[in-house]
């Protein structure tokens, strides 16, 4: 249909009543007036470019008062249909949709395939009724009661969609990605749909008899148990049985994949996991069934296009984007593209897998251990849904998987045994508060990277006000009588333990939102020195705390109390260092050489350092740590001592002081105490590695001298997400 | 809002044959929405563009080569949510054949002075993460990325928050709030962005 038939098309569907007169009645309230003639005469002399504006009409609402492309909002916007009834009149979505069976089920299984590239670009973040719902078989469905394996199939489709947008909407933190849940005017409550999952188990039930037949030799079939076809052409009857087979049956595993990780307490997660691996196994299915369907709607089997939204290549029937823009909430007027059917099967494989490594994951109490988990998860950069379940399995009835009240994974963390749940100091406002501090920063740790940066940068205001709380309360605890030494004194001793793992908790997400940065692209390589140099100060401040907290004793009268002054260089020296300050000794050392060495090559070549006519660096330095700075983490770090501790950098010094050659030796040393640690062998691994890589870089720049013209020296995340490898080429 | 940078085949000219022009009134207007619609995928109404151009003619300019309008910069300043007297840069077009010359470097920079000398704070603009140009021409001017916006455009791809910030004489006692973007994206035009 070709716009201008289109247009008027709509125009004698929507053509207004000319007919009545231009003169309405008086009421008692109202007169009207015509106001034509002064409208008129006000044309005639505003001028181009003059408005008339009343006061609450300034020149923001007149702009924000249109929406362009938006049919709600704008009335010169054409659609094709003004609704989905008259959609259905046009024949857009017949039922049944051919009387020939066999072309019945080819289109079928091609608006199955549809509906699952929209379910898949749904998810990637697009409206629920510009990609599912734009089908208008399941917008109608009292229409589809007549076709068993339509309607059933239907109704698993809104199911799972409920289901899904529930659980999105019970997280509450999809912030930036919040066009996922908006369903208003979406039938996703149609009485009925709950007995999906029964009603597409007859048909399966159906199929694989109808299957089972066409298999069985001539011979061996028995009139009683002859039962109609699938669909009519003899030869092609397995292929579009399995076709169909594999098809309901994914949907049914995945069915019982999101209700299995819903049951409380993680109590469904080994069941679950077998359905995801029902549902990867019925993908593979689903993927060897595009030959036998694209052969059969071409006669051959070539690839066809690379964006084609169904297996056999046809376009699926019962489709409009536009269905729904009038009636539904905000809807971008932008139409969008739906995913390719290739790139949906790779995205539900890709949700399955991190859902496995969800389910997979056993229920650690150590805090420890659950961050390194959640940080090692994200790594993959994985999508809402996958993520959403992560945060309620970690997060239920605000305890740890439902299981351990958050205080007491606080407890454990802090190393103080049990005992110490019994003690009255615990039923004060600021650990309760403290709980809550630790569940919010749960639920952050599962958001996407960027809008996880910006929470966790705020909430170290949070830590840091806590920290303070806990701090005064500790020095009433322990100015009352004098008896830490000799450990009667229990509140002080447990605020002691707690106060440490707070700090060390702090500095904890100080790093993390530092090295997310280099995540999402946020430093350009003249920023590298102060973010790398901020972060050896604060993961020295990390070691610290960290080591502080594992030697002072559970709260009896053997507290060393030792404040560790030195440097973790210095403790290096020191016999028996924890393997887990060796870890963060190791990405100190990396830290620090590459401040260096960035400061040495900015000192000697003036590279590096671009002059801006409107500011410094010293204004750049404020705006990328002012969260951190807010918070006092660390205290007394500044511009100043930033600019103090590396104006005096040169390649001679940063050579002496090899840190990149002390990062390699300890992470030689440490990697066997983590054997059985996959994750963190792996980066120790690589951390080794960037060590000598920019070691002998570090060497080569020293030989040539770094004034050299033919030398170009540059920083790429080539082994690490965030410790940079340097490249050094000669031309 | 959206920035256009690319470099394409050029148009010879010696860069003093640039004139560069403050929005003097309704006669350039035109001319500027001819440049956007132009260059720009986003469709905005004439009330879009009289809202800068009228409230804050100072900060638009244009640049003229030979009397052909081949660049302009739209910007607006105001009271931020938290007191902040901030800059924004709403649209930055140099047409293609003009492009990698320091036209559009000029153009935001002479905004950017005005935002100065007017007493702003900062500036602040988004831009595509795919959009190298644009980074790279503000990056020079001192702007830090200090968001990435997720899935900002409709497209679905993220935005950097470009930040300007000026010296301050007294950084101390400055009392920043970092609360107003944090709370959702949506800045005043973040509504009006989103939907185009």
């Amino acid at each position: 249909m070709d716009w201008k038939s289109t247009e008027q098309a709509s125009m004698e569907r929507h053509a207004p009543n000319h007919s009545s007169s231009s003169s309405i009645p008086a009421t008692e309230n109202t007169v009207w007036a015509d106001a034509s003639p002064l409208l008129d005469t006000v044309c005639k002399e505003l001028r181009d470019g003059e408005l008339i504006h009343g006061d609450n009409f300034n020149l923001y609402a007149a702009m924000s008062a249109l929406e362009i492309m938006d049919p709600k909002m704008d009335s010169g916007i054409i659609n094709k249909y003004a609704s989905v009834d008259e959609a259905i009149e046009d024949g857009l979505a017949p039922v049944p949709i051919s009387i020939d069976k066999t072309v019945d089920v080819q289109c079928i299984i091609d608006i199955i395939d549809h509906l699952l590239a929209c379910e898949a670009t749904w998810h990637k973040g697009h409206s629920l009724a510009q990609t599912v719902f734009s089908c208008a078989y399941l917008v109608r469905p009292e229409r589809t009661l007549s076709h068993a394996l339509l309607d059933s199939y239907c109704k698993v489709i809104r199911a799972t969609c409920k289901a899904v947008t529930t659980i999105v909407s019970d997280a509450r933190t999809h912030e930036e990605e919040d066009l996922f849940t908006m369903s208003y005017g979406l039938p996703l409550n149609v009485e009925g749909d709950e007995k999906c999952l029964s009603l597409l188990n007859a048909v399966e039930e159906n199929i694989s008899r109808q299957l089972r037949a066409c298999k069985a030799p001539l011979s061996k079939r028995k009139p009683l148990e002859d039962i109609e076809p699938l669909q009519t052409n003899f030869d092609l009857e397995e292929g579009y049985c399995k076709a169909l087979l594999c098809r309901l049956r994914f949907r049914k595993h995945f069915c019982h994949v999101l209700s299995c990780m819903r049951r409380p307490q993680g109590r469904g997660l080994e069941l679950a996991r077998k359905h995801i691996a029902s549902c990867i196994s019925e993908l593979g299915s689903i993927l060897n069934s595009a030959e036998f369907l694209m052969f059969n709607a071409y006669g051959t089997c070539e690839d066809g296009t690379e964006d084609r939204t169904t297996a056999s290549g046809r376009q699926a029937i019962g489709f409009d984007a536009n269905l729904n823009s009038r009636i539904s909430a905000p809807t971008p007027p932008r139409s969008i593209k739906i995913l390719s059917w290739k790139k949906a099967i790779k995205y539900f494989e890709n949700l399955l897998h991190h859902l496995d490594i969800i389910c997979s994951y056993p229920l650690d109490p150590s805090l420890d251990a659950l961050l390194r988990f959640v940080a090692q998860f994200q790594k993959a950069q994985p999508d809402l849904v996958a993520r959403v379940h992560l945060q309620l399995l970690l997060v239920q009835d605000g305890k740890l998987y439902g299981r351990y009240p958050v205080l007491a994974v606080i407890i454990r963390a802090a190393r103080l045994t049990e005992v110490i749940m019994r003690h009255d100091i615990l039923k004060n406002e600021y650990f309760v508060q403290l709980g809550q501090i630790v569940i919010n920063m749960l639920k952050i740790l599962c958001t996407n990277a960027a809008w996880q940066r910006r929470k966790l940068g705020k909430i170290l205001q949070d830590w840091r006000a806590i920290y303070s709380q806990l701090e005064l309360a500790f020095r009433k605890e322990s100015g009352e009588g004098s008896s830490i030494s000799n450990g009667e004194n229990a509140s002080a001793g447990i605020l002691k333990h707690i106060l440490i793992w707070v700090e060390e908790q702090t500095y904890w997400i100080a790093h993390r939102f530092l090295v997310l940065g280099f995540e999402l692209e946020l430093y350009s390589p003249s920023e590298y020195c102060m973010v790398y140099w901020y972060l050896s100060v604060v993961l020295i401040r990390l070691a610290e705390k960290k080591h502080l907290k594992m030697t002072v004793s559970d709260g009896s009268a053997k507290q060393k109390g030792k404040k560790r002054k030195d440097s973790p260089k210095d403790l290096a020296r020191e016999a028996r260092i924890p393997p887990a300050i060796s870890f963060l000794q190791c990405q100190i050392c990396l830290a620090e050489g590459l401040a260096l060495l960035l400061a040495a090559l900015r000192n000697e070549l003036i590279v590096l350092q671009s002059p801006s006519p409107f500011n410094s660096e010293h204004e750049r330095f404020l705006q990328h740590f002012e969260l951190l700075q807010k918070a006092c983490i660390p205290d007394l770090i500044s511009y100043p001592s930033f600019k103090e501790s590396t104006s005096y950098a040169r390649i001679s010094s940063v050579v002496m002081y090899n840190y990149f050659k002390d990062a390699q030796k300890i992470a030689k040393e440490v990697k066997s105490s983590f054997l059985n640690d996959p994750d963190r062998s792996a980066e120790l691994r690589i951390l080794e590695q960037v060590a000598e890589h920019n070691s002998v870089a570090l060497n080569v720049i020293s030989r040539v001298g770094a004034l050299d013209p033919s030398l170009k020296v540059s920083f790429e995340f080539i082994h690490h997400p965030y410790f940079a490898t340097v490249v050094v080429k000669r031309s | 809002m959206e920035q256009v940078q690319e470099k394409q085949r050029k148009e010879e000219f010696d860069a003093s044959e640039i004139e560069y022009v403050s929005y003097g009134g309704e006669h350039h207007l035109p001319l500027i929405m001819n440049l956007v619609d132009q260059e720009l995928s986003e469709p905005y109404s004439i009330f879009t563009y009289r809202y800068f151009v009228y409230l804050w003619p100072q900060l638009s300019f244009m640049a003229f080569h030979k009397g052909k309008c081949v660049g302009t910069v739209v910007c607006k300043m105001g009271d931020h949510r938290d007191s902040k007297f901030r800059g924004y840069i709403a649209m930055l077009v140099v047409i293609k054949p003009y492009r990698g010359r320091g036209i559009a470097t000029e153009l935001v920079t002479r905004s950017i002075q005005v935002m100065m000398e007017s007493g702003c704070e900062e500036v602040t603009l988004e831009a595509e993460v795919t959009n190298e140009g644009a980074l790279a021409l503000y990056g020079r001017l001192g702007f830090i990325r200090a968001k990435r916006l997720f899935r900002y455009y409709l497209n679905g791809v993220d935005a950097f928050r470009l930040k300007l910030l000026f010296p301050q004489p007294e950084m101390a006692d400055r009392d920043d709030t970092q609360n107003h973007d944090d709370h959702s994206p949506r800045e005043e035009y973040s509504e009006l962005h989103r939907h185009l």
